[in-house]
């Protein structure tokens, strides 16, 4: 009881003591806020980039990069892109539990029995339908297609909102470039950051796909490679490349558990020397394979931009925190008069170190309040100067605490240094 | 002035002072980078690219519709697009290509002359060579400069599906890599034979200027669906009037097309810039900030340490200090802290320089930038503390006789 007094005495002192000074104090929460809410806007973008987008599989979920360049100048590293042929060699592994292979692709789509002749350009994964369980991808109607070909597809929530108004559309047909396909799965909202299953050509933040296709399906119809592509031969387009040395499609399995990687690594290794023995590729046999997290750290998804500006963030602040404390100091100099008369009636050392800290503790929750908003602010304003990190500039509840945390730790940081000084005042020198 | 008496008066408030110290340092480091970045920035922004970027119009396309899968089709509503485009008032000149310059990816490929294929051993640029698809009017529409032979023509043109790759132009430092200073002009490469040369323009930014290595072929109308950018040689001063004319004529021709951006040569620029800049703006905001919280330190500093001081400003007025003598004193003292935090702030300046570095593409600092730097620190901070020094010379000498 007497500590909550105590407590409820000790903020109306501090209390009091904000309304003396106004000006000062509001400069004070006014400089730590803007420190704390610039920092804490970058952690909110470092935070999200460097985020585990599928926690629960990510170390058994591995991409696969190979080198079975046939001609004579090899890339300098394994590529992450690969030929129709080695990608099958993947499929049909029984090793992994399960495999999604695929390229990014784009068509127009417009519901064929729509009168209007209105088309969204619609990104197309043509994939493998182990893809669906592989990535966890959330389905709210029907399911995913079962075998690589058919003209079947599964469409996500937003494409479905603007084409169906979000209601059922299990067994509608969708017309995609003058094709006709059923819908016979429709995805949740479903957001990776990152994007996980296909970070590289600068696609780490983009949104999942609208529209997901079988693979055979969309190399039949010829839909063009959206991503990178190499090829060591020439061909007329997608449907002329299985056979051929053209590389574009990417490749992820799921295994049982993490020590299966070495026996896939090792059946990889295996068809890669076979390849070499039959003179097919004159290279070194390397295939690499990353998991989710290695994928993701290895192609750099953090934006490098945002990094440096979080440490002129840190700086930032760390002068905001000086500032405040030299505001404290003068502020608390000032309050003298008041520090010995309350001594002098008794008051001991610890009791005004307790009643500093309630003071500098009250300073940060109006910091942390004050800050939160700021953060908020300060995020949309990034955007604007950086727009690529549009998808991922979200307020996650942890970095509110941390937002939180900072403040207060800020403010008692800040007043630390004043505080030893105000113990010091000798009672005597201050009632003369 | 006695400056041991200064720094004596100093030591005895180290805290304080050391603080302030530090935040001048890391302010002046800070800003001393910031400019650097926004230097950079503008440096990337007004570098010369070769071509009229405020008078070239670019529209990004696509077809939406499943009929263009005809080719045929496809090429004949491309012909007609070109017509129409040409036919607008002010417009000089209309092209189309596969890529556009000032790009970092796109369509590349290795190129040799096949005399010499392991050139592409030697210089790992011509394995990423830009291959262009367009059309014989290109090099009017981006105002080619040629430098040997010829521009390609509509009999460069060759019958779709022969597989051969006919004649090429390719850019100055491409054909500097191949042949030195001797004539290219009929050499044969492994993606066509050279009629012409031309002057470089910026292909790609990101890579050395005498690298810009780029080879153009009369075949966009082979490989129709690569033929993604229409380009538009505009009168100067026309360029808003035909902008606003160019979708509605494009969609008048074929609606079934999805116009992405009608933009000029210009923004295409400053988009692939554009987060560089928004860096270094975020830079100096920051900077702006920082800059402002070091003036209410300065400003708190000087308030405190008179505060203090009363008593002794007093003591010396009484001895005949005049007030422009204690105005001197507390501005020199404040100079004085200033000089030390800009000394240390090039310190920092550097250090964050290399800090920086890590991660993002920094010049380094020049001696002119710090001085420039130092004196928004110095008249910042004397403008902060001219208050309080104004007002510590009004103390009257009669404070000395009040407390002992």
């Amino acid at each position: 009881m007497r500590s909550t007094s105590l407590l409820t005495y000790n903020l109306s002192l501090a209390m009091q003591s904000f309304k003396r000074a106004p000006s000062l104090y509001f400069l004070i929460i006014l400089t730590l806020s803007i420190g704390v809410g610039v920092l804490c806007a970058n952690l909110a973008l470092v935070n999200s980039m460097a985020s585990d987008p599928i926690p629960e599989k990510s170390d058994k979920l591995i991409h696969i990069s190979m080198n079975t360049w046939p001609g004579e100048r090899p890339p300098d590293e394994p590529m992450h892109i690969l030929r129709y042929r080695d990608a099958m060699k993947i499929a049909e592994s029984d090793i992994p539990k399960r495999s999604a292979v695929f390229y990014a692709t784009g068509v127009y789509a417009r519901d064929s029995e729509s009168t209007s002749m209105k088309r969204f350009d619609s990104d197309v994964r043509a994939t493998t339908p182990g893809f669906f369980e592989l990535t966890n991808a959330p389905f709210a109607y029907g399911a995913a297609f079962e075998k690589s070909s058919g003209m079947e597809v599964v469409i996500g929530d937003e494409l479905n909102q603007k084409i169906f108004a979000g209601k059922n559309s299990v067994g509608k047909t969708l017309e995609l470039d003058g094709e006709l396909l059923t819908v016979v799965g429709v995805l949740k909202p479903w957001i990776l950051r990152p994007l996980f299953y296909h970070p590289t050509e600068g696609r780490a933040f983009n949104l999942t796909d609208d529209i997901f296709v079988p693979l055979e399906t969309a190399i039949d119809l010829n839909w063009s490679i959206h991503a990178r592509s190499s090829s060591a031969d020439s061909y007329s387009g997608v449907k002329d490349t299985r056979d051929k040395n053209a590389y574009y499609l990417q490749a992820w399995v799921e295994l049982e558990d993490t020590k299966q990687r070495s026996a896939i690594q090792a059946y990889l290794d295996n068809y890669s020397q076979q390849l070499k023995d039959a003179g097919e590729h004159p290279l070194a046999t390397r295939n690499v394979l990353h998991n989710v997290n290695e994928w993701l750290t290895a192609k750099k998804v953090v934006d490098q931009k945002v990094l440096a500006f979080t440490i002129a963030s840190v700086l930032f602040l760390s002068v905001c925190i000086f500032n405040a404390s030299s505001l404290l100091l003068s502020r608390f100099h000032a309050a003298k008069f008041e520090v010995g008369l309350r001594r002098a009636i008794g008051a001991s050392n610890k009791h005004m170190l307790i009643q500093g800290l309630t003071e500098s503790a009250l300073l940060g929750v109006f910091t942390g309040a004050v800050s939160l908003v700021l953060s908020w602010l300060f995020l949309k304003l990034s955007v604007q100067f950086l727009p690529r990190l549009e998808n991922i500039a979200v307020l996650e509840p942890s970095l509110l605490v941390l937002g939180m945390a900072l403040s207060l730790l800020t403010a008692i940081a800040s007043a630390l240094y004043p505080l030893y000084r105000a113990n010091r005042y000798t009672i005597s020198a201050e009632l003369k | 002035m006695n400056i041991k008496a200064l720094l004596k008066s100093l030591l005895l408030r180290k805290f304080t002072t050391g603080l302030l110290i530090l935040q001048l340092a890391i302010t002046l480091g800070l800003l001393v980078n910031s400019v650097i970045l926004a230097m950079d920035t503008n440096k990337k922004l007004a570098q010369n690219t070769g071509l009229d970027a405020d008078n070239t119009l670019i529209v990004s396309l696509h077809p939406t519709s499943g009929d263009y899968r005809d080719l045929d089709y496809y090429r004949s509503v491309v012909s007609q697009d070109m017509q129409a485009l040409k036919q607008l008032p002010a417009v000089e000149s209309a092209s189309l290509m596969n890529q556009l310059p000032i790009n970092k990816r796109g369509m590349l490929g290795n190129v040799y002359d096949l005399d010499d294929p392991e050139s592409v051993n030697r210089d790992k640029y011509l394995q990423d060579v830009k291959i262009f698809l367009n059309n014989e009017e290109l090099s009017t529409t981006l105002g080619f400069e040629l430098l040997e032979g010829r521009f390609l023509t509509k009999d460069d043109q060759l019958d779709f599906g022969t597989g051969e790759n006919g004649n090429v132009i390719i850019t100055e430092s491409l054909k500097k890599a191949l042949y030195g200073d001797e004539s290219a002009l009929g050499q044969e490469t492994n993606n066509g034979r050279i009629v012409g040369v031309v002057k470089d323009i910026m292909l790609n930014p990101t890579i050395p200027e005498d690298k810009q290595y780029g080879m153009f072929g009369n075949r966009v109308m082979e490989y129709i669906f690569t033929g993604r950018y229409y380009l538009l040689k505009v009168l100067p001063g026309q360029i808003d009037k035909v902008r606003n004319q160019v979708s509605d004529t494009i969609l008048g021709v074929q609606a079934e097309r999805d116009i992405y951006r009608v933009f000029t040569m210009a923004e295409h620029l400053q988009r692939f810039y554009r987060h560089d800049k928004g860096l270094a703006d975020l830079f100096l905001l920051l900077c702006g900030l920082m800059l402002f919280v070091t003036a209410i330190s300065s400003y708190a500093y000087s308030q405190f340490h008179i505060s203090r001081q009363k008593k002794y400003i007093g003591i010396r007025r009484a001895l005949g200090a005049r007030k422009k003598d204690i105005l001197l004193y507390v501005l020199t003292e404040n100079w004085l802290v200033y000089t030390i935090g800009c000394v240390l702030g090039s310190v920092f300046a550097l250090g964050f320089n290399i800090l920086l570095s890590q991660y993002i593409s920094l010049s380094k600092p020049d001696m002119m930038l710090f001085l420039i730097a130092s004196m928004v620190i110095f008249v910042a901070g004397t403008i902060a503390t001219w208050i309080p020094a104004q007002k510590t010379s009004n103390i009257p000498p009669v404070i000395a006789t009040r407390t002992v």
